[in-house]
């Protein structure tokens, strides 16, 4: 029988809406079992899917845990479909070192960010939480990242993402990144003032930043 | 009365206990949330601040001292009640303590059972809070208004489980959860009694995930509205006012008022469903007192007096205007690191402007 593809697609972004981990990684054995072609699926799935529940999100329909449920099914079914990704699909990426301040281990807010850069399409480095400032400097240099997103919550770590700017200022190397800053006490007006490149209110508009932040 | 504040017709606590009873004041109150920033004032290190009750104490007199605030806010972290748990903590020299999530205390959802009754007079965190308030209560509990603090059960339970693998336990494994925050809530009850036996005139409980950037409505009530409850009329029937702190976006202020009844709710963000601080005032005013609402980080880092003085005015005179209840303050916590002459310059506005 032949496989309606974008059905099956349709039916891969539901799972990941539904939080569905284990059928997301049954319909994707089914995308590899059917030779269909691994990039769309994550495409036109996966990807469908954590733009759906993102959409949701927004429109308070769903939260924190429910978001957080869908991207374990994304990830659950990118794990089957990543080793399938022919040469050719793989286009080179702008590259993200990504991580929560030294002294905060506050990370969803960071974590939906990663989600929805990974979704539109970036190359994400997680540092994870309670990052010292040098390390997200060497792991950009080391990464040859185009990207550095910081995030915090809380007011006593905030300080962290200006020690990030002041060594990429002393190491000469503040203009080969661009900087941006989010988290609870964050505003433009610190961004500003400590010279990062940009801030964002959410992860949505954290996406559209860092597109046009690497667009720059 | 200190060498640099200037005599004022009521004390702090007459002046915070009136505006909480809706009746007239000499001015409104002012209470920057200047908590572990009064390291600084004397001289000390922040993990020692965190981990010795008379050095907090003498801070907290001094920093009082200095800023004139009208009461004192006993937020030492939001790690005190699940390092008495068990979980571990990390305490850097100059910044709030916080868990070491390598080594969290709840693993797996089979270790939920880990959480076990405990007696906070007995504990090393929760009784330093208990003790800073006695010292608080003993040196000026007559002058100044004291209000306790109490992370909300979830949050608790949170910094002993990581924040991701408790939102998503909430949908898998619902009743491992709720049996943990049960516990916890039997814990806090007796430490809110702890609180206000030692001297504090109000308890303030942060149910910080009451909030739409976190959680619906339903899952909030499902998992902490009657554990809130429980803590609010344990606080009550020990003799104290209930209030509330928040700082995150859109704060279900219906939901928590049904759960806790507070006289005030600290918040840095309009409630939930209110477009602006106009509307807010508006739709709650007359319902509860808001305590806010200046951004900590922009007041501690990058204002100038005359931008604190200015942000405050226009604060001022929005819930004058709607005949709202008021009590300025920054929305969290004043940054540690941050120019403490910004939180006595919010003092100074409501005394220019707050008659």
């Amino acid at each position: 029988m032949l496989v309606n593809k974008e059905e099956m697609y349709k039916k891969l972004a539901d799972t990941v809406v539904d939080m569905d981990e284990e059928e997301t990684v049954n319909i994707c054995n089914q995308v590899i079992s059917e030779n269909l072609d691994a990039y769309e699926a994550i495409n036109n799935g996966l990807s469908a899917g954590m733009d759906q529940a993102g959409k949701l999100f927004d429109e308070e329909e769903y939260f924190v845990p429910e978001l957080l449920l869908c991207s374990d099914a994304m990830y659950a079914g990118l794990e089957v479909l990543k080793p399938h990704i022919k040469a050719k699909d793989e286009k080179v990426k702008q590259k993200v070192v990504i991580g929560v301040v030294e002294g905060d281990t506050h990370d969803i807010g960071k974590n939906l960010v990663k989600i929805m850069l990974e979704t539109a399409g970036f190359d994400i480095v997680d540092l994870g939480r309670d990052v010292a400032p040098l390390t997200f400097v060497e792991k950009a240099k080391e990464e040859k990242a185009k990207l550095i997103v910081i995030s915090t919550l809380m007011t006593t770590t905030m300080e962290g993402m200006n020690e990030v700017i002041e060594i990429l200022n002393k190491e000469n190397i503040r203009e080969n990144f661009k900087v941006m800053i989010g988290g609870g006490p964050i505003s433009q007006v610190y961004a500003d003032k400590i010279g990062a490149d940009g801030y964002s209110v959410n992860a949505a508009e954290a996406v559209k930043l860092a597109k046009r932040l690497a667009l720059a | 009365m200190s060498l640099i504040q200037r005599k004022d017709e009521l004390t702090s606590l007459e002046r915070v206990s009136l505006t909480l009873s809706r009746k007239e004041v000499d001015r409104i109150a002012a209470v920057p949330l200047v908590c572990g920033a009064s390291y600084r004032v004397l001289g000390t290190r922040y993990d020692k601040w965190s981990n010795d009750a008379e050095i907090a104490t003498k801070s907290l007199l001094a920093a009082q001292e200095l800023i004139g605030q009208d009461a004192f806010l006993l937020l030492v972290d939001l790690s005190v009640e699940a390092a008495d748990f068990g979980q571990e903590l990390i305490f850097p020299k100059y910044s709030t303590a916080y868990p070491d999530f390598n080594n969290q205390l709840i693993n797996n959802t089979d270790e939920y059972n880990k959480v076990k009754k405990i007696n906070p007079r007995e504990t090393k965190r929760m009784k330093q809070v208990i003790d800073i308030i006695k010292g608080l209560s003993k040196a000026k509990g007559n002058e100044v208004a004291i209000l306790g603090f109490i992370y909300g059960p979830l949050g608790v339970l949170s910094q002993m489980r990581g924040h991701k693998n408790l939102f998503t336990d909430l949908i898998r494994h619902p009743q491992e959860v709720l049996a943990a925050v049960d516990i916890i809530t039997d814990v806090l009850v007796e430490y809110a009694k702890a609180q206000v036996e030692a001297g504090a005139h109000s308890v303030c409980i942060d149910p910080l995930y009451s909030s739409s950037t976190v959680l619906s409505k339903t899952t909030w009530e499902k998992f902490e509205g009657p554990y809130l409850k429980r803590i609010s009329d344990a606080i009550r029937e020990a003799g104290a006012a209930v209030s509330i702190h928040n700082c995150g976006d859109g704060v279900y202020f219906e939901e928590v008022i049904k759960w806790s009844n507070p006289i005030a709710i600290s918040v840095a963000h309009p409630a939930h469903g209110s477009k602006n601080w106009e509307e807010h005032a508006k739709t709650w005013g007359k319902k509860v007192i808001t305590i806010g609402y200046s951004d900590p980080a922009t007041t501690g880092l990058n204002m100038s007096t005359d931008e604190v003085l200015e942000d405050c005015k226009n604060q001022i005179d929005l819930f004058k205007r709607n005949e709202a209840g008021f009590i300025l303050s920054t929305g969290c916590e004043f940054p540690p690191n941050g120019n403490l002459l910004s939180a006595a310059a919010m003092v100074e506005a409501a005394r220019r402007y707050g008659k």
